[in-house]
Formats: C-alpha cells, sequence, structure tokens
C-alpha cells in the first residue's frame, strides 16, 4: 500500500515534460478513434460530451469535495439555453455555447449560493431538488421549451462560417474534441493555481483552511459556478449536435450516471474523469447491444470492483501495479 | 488519412446514388426503440410483432431479402436516437427507418433522413407536429386528437351533458384534453372542469373528489398506460364514482399488457380506441394466434399493431418503389389495405394512418380482460394534423 500525497500530485501535474505527455496521448487517442471508428461518431460524439460534463463534476466532487446529485441542472440548463438562442436569435454555434456556458454559470451561482452552506445528506437532497425544480418547470413551460415532446427545430450555421455540421458527423467529433480539449486545458491551470490548491485544502480539511484565512464558502460557490459553467457548455454542446434538447436532461439518472463514471475514473484527476467516461460509456454500448436486459448488472460489478481495489478510480491501477511489482522485489 | 474519408464520403455516396438500382439485394430496415429499461415493453412488441409479420409473410420481396436491424436507445433518449440513426444509416447502409416510441426519439432524426431521403415508419410516436418536421415520417399508429375526438362524439351522442376531463398532465395529456373539449363543445355538450394531474402521483383520491363535486356526469380520463391507470381506476372504484352514475371514457387506459394487472375494477370502462386484441376478423385471429404460437406469454396490443402494419408498409413500399426514398414515399401516399384492426389507408397529406375509431368495454374473458368492441366512428384522420 503505497499513499500518494496531494503535494505529489500537484507536482507531477505541475512537472516539466509529464505535462506534454498526456496532452499528446489525448489528442493521439482522437485521432486514433477518428480512424478506427468512422461508423461511430456519433457514439463517439456522445462519449466526448460526457467527458466535458464528467470533467466539470470532477472539479466540483474530486477537488473541492462537494458531493451533489443534482450536476444535470446546469447540463439541461445550458441545452435549453442554447437550443432557445438557436432558434430564436442566432445559429451560430460559438455564440450557442456561450449562451450555454453564462446560464450554466448562472444556475450554478444562484442554486450554489444556496447548496455551499449545506453539507452531506442536506446537501444531496437540495442538490436533487433544485434540479427536480427545473425540470418540472421545462415539462410546464410546454410554450417554450416544448414540453415532453422536447424542443425541436434547432439548426446551426457552420462552424466559424466554415465547418458545416455534416451528416457523417466529422464536424460534431472534431467541434466536441476541440471544446474538451480547450477545457481540459483550462482546467489543468486552474488546479494547479493557488485556488486549485485551496480547493483540495477545503476537501481535506475545511477548519483548517478557515483557520489560515481561507473563505471557505465563497471558495466552494466559485468552485461550483466554474463546475457549472462547464456543465452549461456540454448540455449546449449536445443541444446543437442533437438539434434536440428533451425533459430527460434534467434527469435524476444523468446526475448519477456523472458520479459513477468519475468514481470510476477517479475523482479528483483530471484524466480519471475522462478514463471513467470513456470505460463506462464503452461498457454500457457493448453490453447493452450483446444483452439489453443485464448490462447493469457488469457496470454494477464493475463499480464494487474498482471502489474495493482501486479507491482512487481506474487511474490509479499503473500505480498499483507498479507499487506491488516493487513491494514484491 | 484523408484519403480514408474520401473514400468512406465516396462509398456513402455511391450507397445513396445507387439505391435505386433493381437489384436483387439485401435491403436493410434499422429499428430504433426501447428494449431495455422501464420501458422495454414497447421495443419487445415491436420486435414480435416484425417477427411474426416476416413468419406469415417471408423475408423476399421482388427477389430481394428484407433484414431487420434492432437498436436499442433506452427510453425517451433524443441523443441516443439521433446517433443510433447516423450509425445504422453510414454503417449499416438502411434503407428505410422504423420503430420511434418516445416523440423526442422520433424528432431528433427528421434531420437525417431529410439529408439521407430515407423514409422512417413511426410505429408509435403519437404527436401530430412530428409529421411535419420531414415529408420522409409515415406513421402507422395513432394521434391522441384521432382517438379522442371520436370518444368525445361518442359520448355527446350517449347521453354524455356535463364532462369533466382528468388528464395526467405532459404533453400528449394537454393534446386529449384539449381535442376532447373541443369536439365535446362543438357537440354541443359542456366541460364544466379540466382537471390536470401531476404525471408522478399514484393518489388520485383528492382528484375524485374534485370530479364528485363538479357535478359532471362523466370523467374522460387520459393517463399513462400501467401504475398510474391502476391508481386511477382504483380511486374511480373505491370513491364510489361508479355508484354515483359518473361515467368513465377513456382511450388507451386499457391496455392489453397491463389490463390483466388492473382486475375487477376495470370491468365496463368504456375506452375508445384502434386497436383491441379482441378484434373480430379472420385477419386479427392469425395474427394473434401466430403471436400466440411464437411467443406465448405476449399479448398484441396498440404497439404490436403499429408494427404489423409498419412492417406491411415497409414491405409494400419496398415492393412498390425499392430502396428509392422519394418514389417510396409516394408510393405509400393513399396506399391501403386490410389490417388486422380493419380498413386501414395512408391520407397523402398528414402521411398518416386513416383508421376505425372502436368504441370497446372491458369484459371478462375467460381468465383474462379483453377490449369488446360495441361501436365505432369510421374511417378517422389525424385530427390533430393542422392544429
Amino acid at each position: 500500500m503505497i499513499l500518494i500525497s496531494t503535494i505529489d500530485i500537484v507536482r507531477t501535474s505541475l512537472g516539466g515534460t509529464g505535462k506534454l505527455l498526456p496532452v499528446a496521448i489525448l489528442i493521439i487517442c482522437a485521432f486514433a478513434a477518428f480512424w478506427l471508428f468512422p461508423y461511430d461518431l456519433g457514439f463517439l460524439t456522445q462519449m466526448l460530451i460526457m467527458m466535458v460534463f464528467v470533467v466539470s463534476f470532477d472539479l466540483i466532487l474530486g477537488y473541492a469535495g462537494v458531493a451533489t446529485l443534482g450536476h444535470a441542472a446546469m447540463y439541461g440548463c445550458g441545452a435549453y439555453a442554447a437550443g432557445l438562442f438557436a432558434i430564436h436569435a442566432s445559429p451560430d454555434p460559438l455564440l450557442g455555447l456561450a449562451v450555454g456556458a453564462v446560464i450554466g454559470a448562472l444556475i450554478a451561482f444562484f442554486s450554489g449560493l444556496l447548496l455551499m452552506r449545506a453539507h452531506g445528506l442536506s446537501l444531496l437532497m437540495l442538490s436533487i431538488a433544485i434540479t427536480m425544480v427545473l425540470q418540472e418547470i421545462a415539462s410546464k413551460a410546454r410554450d417554450v421549451t416544448g414540453g415532453a415532446d422536447g424542443l425541436s427545430g434547432i439548426s446551426m450555421t457552420p462552424i466559424l462560417g466554415v465547418f458545416e455540421f455534416d451528416f457523417i458527423g466529422k464536424t460534431a467529433f472534431w467541434y466536441a474534441f476541440s471544446v474538451l480539449f480547450i477545457i481540459l486545458v483550462v482546467l489543468r491551470v486552474l488546479v494547479a493555481s493557488p485556488f486549485g490548491l485551496a480547493l483540495r485544502g477545503i476537501k481535506d480539511s475545511p477548519s483548517r483552511m478557515r483557520a489560515i484565512g481561507t473563505p471557505v464558502y465563497w471558495r466552494k460557490v466559485t468552485a461550483y459556478v466554474i463546475g457549472g459553467t462547464i456543465a452549461g457548455i456540454a448540455g449546449a454542446l449536445s443541444a446543437q449536435i442533437t438539434s434536440l434538447v428533451s425533459v430527460e436532461a434534467f434527469n435524476f439518472a444523468l446526475s448519477a450516471d456523472v458520479m459513477v463514471m468519475l468514481i470510476l475514473g477517479g475523482a479528483g484527476r483530471l484524466y480519471g474523469a475522462l478514463i471513467g467516461t470513456l470505460v463506462f460509456m464503452t461498457v454500457r454500448h457493448v453490453a447493452a447491444s450483446i444483452d439489453p436486459f443485464n448490462w447493469l448488472f457488469v457496470i454494477g460489478f464493475m463499480l464494487l470492483a474498482v471502489v474495493f481495489f482501486l479507491p482512487d478510480g481506474l487511474i490509479s491501477l499503473p500505480r498499483r501495479v507498479a507499487g506491488m511489482i516493487g513491494a514484491r522485489k | 488519412m484523408k484519403r480514408l474519408c474520401a473514400g468512406l464520403l465516396a462509398t456513402a455516396i455511391a450507397t445513396f446514388a445507387l439505391g435505386g438500382a433493381a437489384l436483387a439485394e439485401t435491403i436493410k430496415v434499422g429499428v430504433i426503440a426501447t428494449f431495455s429499461g422501464p420501458n422495454a415493453i414497447w421495443g419487445k412488441q415491436f420486435k414480435e410483432a416484425i417477427q411474426v409479420y416476416v413468419a406469415q409473410h417471408g423475408n423476399e420481396v421482388n427477389g430481394n431479402t428484407i433484414e431487420f436491424i434492432y437498436k436499442d436507445v433506452g427510453g425517451p433518449n433524443p441523443d441516443a436516437s439521433k446517433a443510433a440513426a447516423q450509425e445504422l444509416l453510414i454503417r449499416d447502409g438502411v434503407k428505410y427507418l422504423a420503430g420511434f416510441d418516445f416523440t423526442p426519439n422520433a424528432l431528433a432524426v427528421a434531420p437525417l433522413i431529410n439529408q439521407a431521403k430515407v423514409p422512417a415508419i413511426i410505429f408509435n410516436a403519437a404527436t401530430s407536429a412530428i409529421n411535419k418536421q420531414s415529408k420522409y415520417f409515415v406513421r402507422t399508429s395513432f394521434t391522441l386528437w384521432q382517438v379522442a375526438v371520436p370518444a368525445a362524439q361518442w359520448a355527446a351522442k350517449n347521453g354524455a351533458k356535463k364532462v369533466v376531463t382528468a388528464v395526467s398532465d405532459y404533453n400528449p395529456g394537454i393534446d386529449a384534453e384539449t381535442a376532447f373539449g373541443s369536439a365535446f363543445e362543438q357537440q354541443g355538450g359542456t366541460i364544466v372542469e379540466k382537471i390536470r394531474m401531476p404525471l408522478q402521483t399514484n393518489d388520485f383520491a383528492p382528484f375524485m373528489q374534485r370530479i364528485k363535486n363538479s357535478g359532471a356526469d362523466t370523467v374522460f380520463a387520459f393517463l399513462p398506460a400501467g401504475p398510474a391507470t391502476f391508481a386511477f381506476t382504483k380511486a374511480y372504484s373505491e370513491n364510489g364514482l361508479k355508484e354515483a352514475g359518473i361515467g368513465f371514457i377513456g382511450t388507451g387506459e386499457t391496455d392489453e399488457t397491463t389490463i390483466d394487472s388492473l382486475g375487477e375494477q376495470a370491468v365496463g370502462l368504456t375506452t375508445a380506441y384502434h386497436y383491441s386484441d379482441a378484434h373480430t376478423s379472420d385477419l386479427n385471429r392469425a395474427f394473434t394466434a401466430k403471436l400466440a404460437e411464437l411467443f406465448p406469454k405476449s399479448r398484441a396490443n396498440m404497439a404490436s399493431m403499429g408494427a404489423y402494419d409498419g412492417a406491411h408498409l415497409i414491405y409494400k413500399m419496398i415492393e412498390l418503389a425499392g430502396t428509392d426514398g422519394d418514389k417510396a414515399i409516394e408510393a405509400a401516399k393513399g396506399l391501403s389495405w386490410e389490417s388486422p384492426r380493419g380498413p386501414v389507408s395512408i391520407d397523402p397529406t398528414s402521411r398518416h394512418v386513416v383508421q376505425n375509431v372502436y368504441i370497446r368495454r372491458v369484459e371478462r374473458d375467460g381468465g383474462r380482460l379483453v377490449n369488446r368492441e360495441f361501436d365505432l366512428v369510421k374511417s378517422v384522420p389525424d385530427l390533430g394534423f393542422d392544429r
């Protein structure tokens, strides 16, 4: 058993040569996926959007240690905002993303003012409640949102006026990947910054952080707003690429899935969020097509195994294996 | 990589371009529906009905082999529906899409089928407006306007004067409320109260009190089949509405797949709907017998009928137009045939099925409950298309 201290993780994420390696791997993986699975771009794009969403949750749960079950609130609001903006204001995708981000941030700010005062169970309950209220509003305001039929009629102009959304989904894939990439770069800088370190400190010991003068509450609200902004972007991406938003965007199951994906991959590690999403969605896709009725068992057992044997998630697997080999010697 | 992309694109274009060629080939049909989770019944009913159709009619049309490919989307999930349609169109090269249990799932593929010029046959999704989103949509199920208006007309003719509507508060419920209300008032009746009940609730006692207090002689109800209907009909009989002389008229609440679990309290409920598995015709008897033979545990319902007639329509379109999407849609318009549910045809403007709507009453038939038809309104089109 080896323990990795917070300092170590921060050091590695700040390190010189190690800095570029994961980025390079990410780009190589994207090209490989694009090349190897040209017929599955629709599914891969969904996965990329979900990665953006899970990474945003990682900032809140993994770094700040705030466990909520209502992350779909910002995702859904971002999706509806981008959809409505495309229909009524401008079909430009990048502007739509910005609108989704702003709405996600606003929702996160106002709900965060309340949520970040709560802890534990009451926080879980409140976050679920806020999402349910929003879902109810979306399904009642039929004239605006289309209700249970979904918001349809979203059409997009080419990205930057050049890249048109094509039938096979190539543009959508690279669009989603670029957004994910930019967000990851921003988050890498953010989590290594003093603000990121303060979040880790709050996660480990809020009372000590308060004692050394950190405004714990406002730090958490800020983290929640940043997470909400990114979740809003993820929602906007899904609205633009699917051209339809349904009230299912607020589903409790979505918030829960996001948490499962994050725990699976490794909370508190940006690439853990990506690995968790990749594994969860691939297993679901493959298992669901083999046995549509019992695939949840596979996910359940996988999660159990990871929680018991790899408490830090799949991303800690290489380190654990290396540790075991080292211990034997 | 560029070369591969170009090659891919060329193949895709070539497959589309060659689509119309009348060579003997395997024509693939992609069925997008829910095969997992709480709504898996839709996919199951679709798939079984298609298999019954294939068992009765073979899998060849004009020497072409028809192959059905099933894709699960796990419930109302437009993202998954669109990704599934993309995969089917690009990888599998399907020439027809079909299925679609939920409205958002159908709406999500509209831009795709417009681009690919591939017909999509809707087996269920019952919102009128779907067919306006693409000229490649054809629907073989029903719309709420199509069944709620005949329900209102029949109620008005059979003594109902004052009606209270009680619907689940979501789009289909609102559709049913508006359709029934406008048609009933046109017939000279009055709607005394419009009650919208939360979709999630299973406690209907307070609503029963409101229905009683409203002074209506009949309640028109719309709820999703299953637990909600069970709780509603239970409350209806327990709160003495039947004894108070308040009649019940509904639409699809007494669905064949859930009717037996409703139990004795369902007996006597009157509904207006387009299909009952107790419909008396040789075609229907042949259909239900074949279904019982292949799948002894299953029972035919409206979803089976949507898929069965959908499969028939696809066979017909392939027979008349091969794999040319535009020609196939033209061929489908105005097509009429005898279905196990009765005579049906495809309306050329709305591309929706025109059919008889039957007035049925729940009766006990041996060990099971059935919707026994005793009256009908002939050849009803989609009355909601122009709203």
